[in-house]
């Protein structure tokens, strides 16, 4: 784990375990807010995390960082109840992700339906949510040539990643299937379901 | 109250909204912060108060009295059929109109309005479809925020303003500075010497496919026949391995092509592409007012 400077509004944080900096991210914002800091954006990535402050505060983020020498491990937070995702299996790319991984569509099912997830962080699209926990077996590229329309509330996987698309867009994930969960909603404190950190499972429907 | 009558390349702007971008969210806001800052301290309104951010083509009418100051890109603008002076307050009365036509220079002109635009309407049907949106009327190209666009006919809320609007005896021009300062990016430890090298002696062209999201800077033919050849330039990176990190405005990414992507205000909140340096605030105002075609350069900062 290693504190940089970021420009000089900014501080990242990296070499972080992958699905630590949604959790270190909550420790730092409270941190921040605790101590008299500005902190207008806390943002993790995969194994980073990126405090945005303002010039003015650098060296203060800079120091409070500092003290977070030992990072987060993603074990630290399993007491909070993970969210519940019901998924209608009906995917258009469930029988190639199949044949891909030398698997029968049944056992393509069972795989992503049975692993627990969690939120490493979100990107690409407000609400969307790069999940991680996906059993090694389903790691597949992306598809060859990107959908230009994916439907909201499709459930996909990419690489080592699965999730659920917020909105209607472009896309190049493999479609497992879809869910009626709300994603992303502005009338609602936070507007995102998923946040960095939280726990994830998909609970399969007909 | 004032109408939109012809909207050309413009868009309701205000600070942004800081605080989402861990869900996603683009913080958006004005493009070029000092000129949006100077329009508001003008106007008398609040620092994050959203004003019209506007490449020209604009025309507005007042709907009740009202006052304007127009800062930034120096355009083609008037009030009824006099110029429309920058850097100065301008009284409206009911009726009159202001027209921003085409810009001499910069890209992003900023007109506040004493009070600050509170709310969109779209038609006269005096029902706000957009109100703010996470705390903020800006309209963000990346994630469609604000979803109803400016049309002509759409209505602007004006707010009561909070104090005295004020002019100044000059008028500031948007800094256009040709070299860029940054600092140390994420990734640059990443890049061999002679790609850094490069980095800062070549002479970097403002493409015409730089928008609200980021400034897109490709090699100048002629810094190309002293210098490696693009290609060449700025490989050495390893771009499949490299994990997604979240961006910052003024972010320089390069591309697998050897291209520049420097991050504005709508950029997307997390990227793969490595990070080779950040521009400081000042210097990202001054390179989202630089028009398309023109030659800038970089300089590690001190």
């Amino acid at each position: 784990m290693r504190v940089r400077a970021y420009g000089r509004d900014a501080t990242i944080v990296d070499g972080l375990v992958e699905g630590s900096a949604g959790l270190l991210r909550t420790r730092v914002h409270e941190a921040c807010i605790a101590a008299g800091v500005r902190c207008d954006d806390v943002v993790p990535a995969a194994t980073s995390l990126v405090v945005m402050h303002g010039a003015r505060d650098a060296q203060s983020v800079r120091r409070l960082l500092a003290d977070f020498s030992v990072a987060t491990s993603p074990a630290d937070n399993n007491i909070a109840a993970p969210i519940e995702i019901p998924v209608r299996y009906d995917g258009g790319d469930l029988a190639d992700v199949a044949a891909a991984c030398s698997l029968s569509v049944d056992e393509v099912i069972a795989l992503h339906v049975t692993a627990d997830y969690r939120v490493s962080f979100c990107g690409f699209a407000p609400g969307f949510a790069y999940l991680i926990g996906l059993p090694p077996a389903l790691h597949l590229a992306r598809r060859a040539s990107p959908r230009t329309k994916v439907p909201a509330g499709s459930v996909a996987i990419a690489a080592e990643y699965s999730s659920v698309y917020p909105r209607e867009s472009p896309g190049g994930w493999h479609l497992l299937g879809t869910t009626t969960a709300t994603l992303w909603d502005v009338s609602q404190d936070p507007p995102a379901l998923l946040q960095p950190g939280q726990r994830v499972r998909f609970v399969r429907v007909t | 109250m004032i109408r939109i009558d012809r909207v050309g390349v413009t868009t309701v702007q205000d600070a942004g909204r800081p605080g989402f971008a861990h869900l996603g969210v683009p913080r958006s806001g004005a493009t070029d912060r000092a000129s949006f800052a100077l329009a508001n301290r003008l106007a008398g309104n609040s620092a994050s108060a959203a004003v019209l951010e506007t490449s020209g083509g604009l025309a507005i009418t007042a709907l009740r009295d009202i006052t304007v100051v127009l800062t930034g890109a120096d355009a083609e603008s008037l009030v009824g059929d006099r110029p429309l002076a920058r850097c100065k307050t301008t009284p409206l009365v009911n009726g009159e109109v202001i027209r921003i036509n085409r810009l001499r220079s910069g890209n992003w002109a900023y007109l506040a309005i004493s009070g600050g635009i509170s709310g969109i309407d779209r038609d006269d049907t005096n029902q706000a479809n957009s109100t703010a949106l996470l705390g903020s009327l800006s309209h963000d190209m990346l994630s469609g925020f604000i979803p109803v666009p400016l049309q002509s006919g759409s209505l602007l809320q004006i707010a009561e303003p909070i104090s005295v609007p004020s002019s100044l005896d000059v008028v500031v021009d948007p800094v256009l500075a040709r070299r860029l300062h940054l600092s140390e990016g994420p990734h640059r430890e990443l890049f061999p010497t002679e790609s850094l090298q490069h980095f800062v002696r070549a002479n970097w062209i403002v493409s015409p496919m730089s928008n609200r999201v980021g400034i897109r800077l490709t090699h100048s033919p002629q810094s190309a026949s002293h210098d490696p050849p693009p290609a060449s330039s700025l490989t050495g990176v390893s771009l499949g391995e490299l994990a997604s990190i979240p961006l910052v405005r003024g972010a320089v990414q390069v591309t697998p092509s050897g291209e520049i992507v420097v991050m504005l205000a709508d950029h997307p909140t997390t990227g793969g592409y490595p990070v080779i340096g950040v521009i400081g605030a000042d210097d990202v105002d001054a390179l989202a007012q630089q028009q398309p075609d023109t030659a800038v350069a970089f300089a590690w900062a001190t």
